[in-house]
């Protein structure tokens, strides 16, 4: 089983997960990391060897992908894990996982919330603007913090998600039959962002600095707002800030609307290899990995996710995640969801999202970022 | 008979001596001639690197794609690229020259400075781009100490121009190493009394170098240039580590367009055609060179 190996989920911690799986069916189950920095990039390499593995976690199939992975359909357990819905083609599931990871997060310091006087977490854009002038005003350091690298392009999308999928519900499929454009669906989010950046809220330092120092740094009390997914609960139950942290769903236009869709991923993504010559070890390895209670409890101490009936009492962090989640109408996947009816039909999204909209850090105009993402998308979509 | 019997033997003689240049020839077509023939194929076509997917042949496609450039991301690599190796072939060699001068006796101090010099080459690239990073980040230890000096931060790799400045002389400290050691050793060739004769003649230290030093170190200048553009062509690693490309696409050279885009997005075709350009323009730059180089190299003969 190839796996994500990283901080939270150590060789040692997977392996843990599968040993009673291998005592109950005798099956051995050996444990690899990435060959090179990912499983996202060492997987199409294995698969153009011919050596894949015989389960794949923590990524999704994709266009070029999806014809090499088992189709899970007929496993009836498959169609009762969480979001298989929202991850399934014309009905067929090829990926299943244990819960959600929600995305559309607002972590706060509650601390300086109230030193800069904002009684309520923002429920809207108009009240988010405010609520940084606010913390601006109060001296805070960073008003709200984004990070280099991926989570620049993940964090713009996930304060967009409530409110993008409002105005347009469906909007990857707006975007494929090509009544919107990628540009139209962003460059409302962009004109916020630019706004930030011109009042200082944000700097260019901050889409140079890693996620892990801007944790740091919001755990330092010098962050007013952290836009993160729920995996952020996991850090913050390991290193307890000395000051009150709040979660509130990302913003919508209007505050009858509040709580809007809630931006989400499936969490711990398990896919079967088609060419492997253990089929059904393989399946019944991912049917314990996604059904067996004890192997969710053990998965949702490894790293957070939302699950109905999960205990979430060891970390304040996770049930305050837990109380947004669950007053959230309804789920939306991101655009950079690689499969499924909701996904968009071009390869690498995310990190041209992200470059194209560091640039706005560098005095880039709105306009401009929505028209190169429309202009990468038809070039995409065009072959 | 015995005129037959050593002919016999010659032809036998060189039978055997061509047999043994068969695992070379077999290594050298393995690994270079065949992985390069597949790359030059794949680049013709559409293909996503998949058993799944037969390469769909569409003829230049995939250079037109290159050359129109509809996402205006490719050519900007160019120009980053074009930075990186011109500024940083200059700074290695500058630097790997300068020092070598200064190193060039052996002393204990050289001795231990030249392993110092060395050193950064010894670390993996991508250990050097997070060193740096932790170095000159917003947050890294030279804007700590500025802060804690109540002077402003610096962007070394906050702003494009900063940060693609910051990188290349990152990779110049990675790189110099090994031209250093190049150096040296064309220094120890260059004969010393024709240095003290142009001494003796009344020629200052500059003068030496001038007139002496620099012209027997051609050969040398050749291989160092040769190999600096070559490596610095294809930089990547360091890249990854430093900048990942950013801020924006400030920092993304040809490399990183082909590993870190293309090929990360399945694009094998195009992936490869830019590649098959890279090793074009390596090879057209190194001949290049050493067809510029080689007056100067007749020269260093001469004193020789």
């Amino acid at each position: 089983m190839l796996v994500n190996i990283t901080d939270n989920l150590t060789q040692e911690k997977w392996e843990a997960l599968v040993a009673p799986f291998e005592e109950e069916t005798g099956i051995d189950v050996e444990i690899e990391g990435p060959t090179g920095q990912s499983v996202a990039e060492s997987f199409p390499a294995l698969l153009a060897s011919g050596t894949a593995p015989d389960v794949i976690q923590s990524i999704f199939p994709s266009e070029d992908t999806a014809p090499e992975i088992l189709d899970l359909t007929d496993y009836e357990w498959a169609a009762g894990t969480p979001m298989s819905d929202l991850y399934s083609t014309d009905g067929k599931i090829n990926v299943v996982g244990v819960g959600m990871q929600a995305q559309s997060l607002l972590y706060y310091n509650a601390d300086l919330f109230e030193q800069a006087g904002i009684a309520e977490p923002p429920r809207t854009w108009a009240e988010l603007d405010a609520a940084l002038a606010a913390l601006d005003e109060a001296g805070v350091a960073t008003p709200i913090a984004f990070a280099a690298d991926w989570a620049t392009g993940v964090q713009a999308q996930q304060l967009w998600h409530p409110q993008q999928n409002l105005t347009t519900p469906g909007w990857q499929q707006s975007v494929a039959d090509g009544s919107s454009t990628l540009g139209e669906q962003f460059e409302p989010l962009f004109e916020h962002l630019a706004s930030w950046i011109d009042a200082g809220y944000t700097t260019a330092d901050d889409v140079a600095t890693d996620s892990g120092t801007q944790e740091a740094n919001f755990i330092a009390g010098d962050v007013g707002i952290y836009p993160m997914g729920s995996w952020f609960s996991t850090t913050l139950a390991a290193s307890p800030p000395d000051f009150e942290v709040g979660v509130a769903a990302a913003p919508v236009d209007d505050a009858a609307d509040y709580p809007g869709p809630m931006g989400a991923t499936m969490a711990y993504p398990y896919m079967v290899w088609n060419g492997t010559e253990k089929a059904d070890d393989a399946t019944a390895l991912v049917e314990y990995l996604v059904t067996d209670e004890a192997a969710i409890a053990t998965q949702a101490e490894m790293d957070h996710f939302t699950r109905e009936g999960t205990d979430t009492s060891s970390n304040e962090y996770a049930s305050l995640v837990q109380e947004v989640t669950d007053k959230a109408p309804s789920l939306a996947v991101p655009g950079n969801q690689t499969v499924g009816d909701h996904a968009l039909p071009v390869a690498g999204f995310n990190p041209k999202f992200t470059e194209l909209v560091q640039g706005l850090w560098q005095g880039a105009e709105p306009a401009d970022v929505a028209a190169d993402l429309t202009a990468w998308y038809d070039a995409e979509s065009a072959g | 008979m015995t005129r037959i019997s050593t002919s016999w033997r010659s032809r036998a003689g060189a039978f055997a001596n061509g047999l043994l240049t068969v695992p070379a020839l077999a290594v050298y077509a393995g690994l270079l001639v065949v992985p390069v023939g597949f790359a030059v194929y794949y680049s013709f076509t559409d293909y996503n690197g998949f058993p799944s997917q037969t390469p769909t042949w569409v003829g230049l496609d995939n250079y037109e794609r290159i050359a129109q450039d509809p996402i205006g991301d490719l050519h900007p690599s160019i120009w980053v690229t074009v930075a990186i190796a011109i500024v940083g072939t200059l700074l290695v060699n500058a630097a790997a020259l300068g020092l070598a001068l200064l190193l060039r006796r052996t002393t204990p101090f050289n001795t231990v400075a030249r392993v110092v010099m060395f050193y950064p080459h010894v670390l993996s690239a991508l250990i050097v781009g997070f060193l740096w990073q932790a170095i000159l980040g917003p947050q890294g230890a030279v804007n700590n100490v500025l802060e804690g000096g109540g002077q402003s931060t610096l962007p070394f790799l906050a702003d494009p121009q900063w940060a693609l400045a910051t990188l290349i002389g990152v990779i110049v400290w990675a790189q110099f190493g090994v031209q250093l050691v190049l150096y040296l050793a064309g220094l120890q060739a260059v004969s010393p009394q024709l240095q003290e004769s142009a001494r003796i003649d009344g020629a200052n230290g500059g003068q030496v170098f001038r007139h002496v030093t620099w012209p027997a170190l051609a050969p040398t200048v050749t291989v160092t240039l040769v190999t600096t553009v070559l490596s610095l062509l294809k930089v990547y690693d360091v890249v990854l580590g430093l900048t990942n490309g950013g801020p924006g696409d400030a920092t993304q050279n040809w490399a990183y367009e082909i590993l870190a885009v293309s090929f990360a997005n399945n694009d094998i075709g195009l992936a490869c055609a830019q590649a098959v350009l890279l090793v074009l323009v390596a090879g057209l730059l190194s001949f290049t060179i050493i067809a510029l180089r080689r007056r100067a190299e007749e020269g260093a003969e001469a004193i020789g």
